[in-house]
């Protein structure tokens, strides 16, 4: 996870192009509320309530929800479903596989809660730019709570070299108001979960 | 696959090829190995596990298939079990109840649950010499400092003359590690609790069974363009094939299944598996998980990055479920009464077994995902692919080919072993004959 003043840092380097100065961080808190909103809507849907937002050249190309239980599939996580929705329409469009390689290169995600290995994993695979959360995922996080997938550190068994790509990734976006709402939803208990325990609120 | 002999005609396995001549197409194309000629297995002999019973094993195919538990932590030589420095203390047997009970409460072994507190010592002529564990020790050293202060006080007022020790930094797995360990310090040994069938040993029709599930992974794997990997989930308590899936990250009209969702339909599968141009094999490159960041260097004609065969695997065992249960589903308005109803049921149904997982987490008889399902896999998966098997439930993986690029079941990483997961499966390895063939694959 990268520290504040880091991100401070970017964001001046960043805020000399787009931003306003005095401001702190307004895109990336501007985005992350659109991810929250998109938990929120999974809330509604007696979903474990994460949501997320892909942007592209400061604009939302794409959003997801968790919709685990409602398609009885546990890996279908929002930042799954945001990246089908994109694969789906620049297939549409007739994009190239290389075209799309060079447009998820210039992706960033807003994710309300740290993605999971599984998802971690995906976004290396697909060769995202930035990753920003809000609360850490103590349990199954894949960027830097349990694994550090979003890290090329990892050496394959063999030694040679299995095109592993990094992104960038910062947490602690407004991750208070994530885990609110996961403690809202785990308060109401999740309806599908196998066991009758509660699953401890994760803390950013 | 069905366990019923009537279903069973019906049904058409792919398996077309003999094992060896399978192995051969996995093969670069002059091969230095010397493959036993085949004993090709009539259509029957692979029909059901329960026609195989006590075949399989006097098949010459079949006689050194082995299957290995691929255990929750790195396997280590019996005598380099590794260690961690603790402070230890001689102590007066008189005073072995009271500081145990103090230490426990100041300053508990964390992480070393499997760590006995106190070793007992029979020297010579039966004079019995007591150790404690005071805490943790720095590995670098050696010096006093930093000690808790509640354990210095203890030191003081009982007099205590401390020393450093080692102590085994794992639990042992088997009885064999535990003697190992208890010459450095003792150490207690539990059998494994959860008793998930098979880590202690599989009977003949077991592994009878997972050598024939494994069979049709390998021929479900190829098709006439390339090797993929396949995945198959079978419900083991009645043998039926619950949802397979190949590869669909690079896939030609060639590579895709005509499949259909529920597994009813098994006699309309339809595989092209045919062929016979091993030149032709682009071998590995097809495989998703070999290869997860080089998804966009191959020719296809249908692409998705992401659909490894076990993510479509579970897709498709989801998409049955729904059509199995559709009927079933929670509706929001009276969630208060249904969450409680079935907090209750959920009780109720854990006390059901004890040595199996609960099944059926619901009264209705849907399963909560792959709750009690194994995942025949031909390649060891890919950390997405085996997280995504942690968030299904699936109880137990069977692969044949480690994954050196970015295995996530004890190549690369070791999921089974990340205790922090809420779900845990037990990993099984399904050695093919030529134990050597596989490292001319990676």
């Amino acid at each position: 996870m990268i520290c504040l003043s880091e991100l401070r840092h970017q964001y001046y380097k960043f805020a000399s192009v787009h931003i306003k100065m005095g401001e702190e961080m307004p895109e990336i808190v501007a985005f992350m509320k659109l991810a929250l909103e998109q938990a929120k809507i999974a809330f509604d849907n007696l979903e474990v309530p994460v949501g997320c937002v892909i942007v592209m050249d400061e604009k939302v190309i794409s959003c997801g929800r968790n919709r685990t239980n409602e398609t009885r599939n546990a890996t279908r996580h929002a930042e799954m479903e945001a990246i089908d929705g994109l694969l789906e329409e620049w297939k549409e469009k007739g994009l190239t596989k290389h075209e799309v390689v060079e447009m998820f290169s210039k992706c960033y995600l807003y994710v309300t809660c740290e993605p999971c290995i599984m998802c971690a994993s995906a976004l290396s695979f697909i060769g995202i730019k930035e990753v920003y959360y809000g609360c850490a995922n103590d349990k199954f996080g894949g960027c830097g709570s349990i694994l550090s997938l979003h890290t090329n550190t990892t050496t394959s068994d063999s030694g040679e070299d299995v095109g592993r790509k990094s992104y960038k990734c910062t947490g602690g976006i407004m991750g208070e108001e994530a885990v609110s709402l996961f403690r809202n939803f785990y308060e109401l208990g999740n309806p599908n979960a196998p066991k009758p325990h509660r699953q401890p609120i994760q803390q950013p | 696959m069905s366990a019923s002999g009537e279903k069973a005609d019906s049904i058409r396995l792919p398996l077309r090829f003999s094992h060896c001549q399978l192995l051969k197409r996995f093969l670069p194309c002059s091969p230095p190995y010397t493959i036993a000629s085949p004993v090709k297995p009539t259509a029957r002999d692979l029909r059901t596990p329960q026609l195989q019973l006590g075949n399989m094993n006097k098949c010459e195919e079949n006689k050194s298939w082995e299957i290995i538990h691929i255990p929750d932590k790195p396997p280590f030589p019996l005598h380099q079990q590794p260690t961690v420095k603790v402070y230890a203390a001689v102590i007066d047997p008189k005073h072995a109840n009271t500081l145990v009970r103090k230490l426990n409460k100041i300053l508990p072994l964390e992480n070393l649950h499997h760590v006995k507190r106190v070793r007992k010592q029979d020297l010579n002529e039966g004079c019995i010499h007591l150790s404690v564990i005071l805490c943790l020790a720095c590995e670098s050293e050696s010096q006093l400092d930093n000690i808790p202060q509640e354990v210095v006080e203890l030191i003081n007022s009982y007099k205590l003359e401390t020393f450093i020790t080692k102590v085994c930094k794992y639990a042992p797995l088997s009885k064999e590690e535990w003697i190992e360990q208890c010459k450095i310090w003792p150490t207690s040994y539990h059998p494994p609790t959860y008793n998930i069938r098979g880590i202690t040993g599989f009977s003949e029709e077991e592994s009878n069974s997972v050598c024939t599930f494994m069979k049709q992974a390998l021929d479900l794997a190829k098709c006439e363009c390339q090797m993929m990997n396949a995945a198959i989930i079978i419900d083991p308590s009645t043998n039926e094939v619950i949802a397979e899936a190949r590869d669909q990250v690079n896939s030609c009209s060639c590579c895709s299944i005509n499949h259909e969702a529920t597994s009813q339909n098994h006699d309309k599968l339809v595989l092209n598996s045919s062929a016979t141009k091993p030149e032709l094999l682009n071998y590995g490159n097809g495989v998703s998980c070999l290869n997860p960041w080089k998804w966009f260097n191959q020719k296809s004609c249908s692409w998705h990055p992401l659909r490894h065969a076990a993510i479509v695997a579970i897709e498709n065992s989801s998409v049955r479920d729904k059509l199995l249960f559709h009927g079933n589903e929670h509706v929001a308005d009276n969630l208060d009464e249904t969450n409680h109803l079935l907090k209750k049921q959920k009780i109720k149904s854990i006390h059901v077994n004890d040595d199996e997982e609960v099944v059926n987490s619901q009264s209705n008889g849907r399963p909560y995902l792959c709750t009690g399902y194994d995942i025949y896999l031909v390649w060891e998966p890919c950390t997405m692919c085996a997280m995504a098997l942690v968030h299904q439930r699936v109880k137990r993986i069977f692969y044949a080919f480690p994954n050196k690029s970015d295995g996530a079941l004890g190549s690369v990483h070791r999921l089974q072993g990340e205790k922090s997961l809420n779900h845990h499966y037990a990993v099984f390895r399904v050695m093919l004959p030529q134990e050597s063939f596989d490292e001319c694959l990676m």
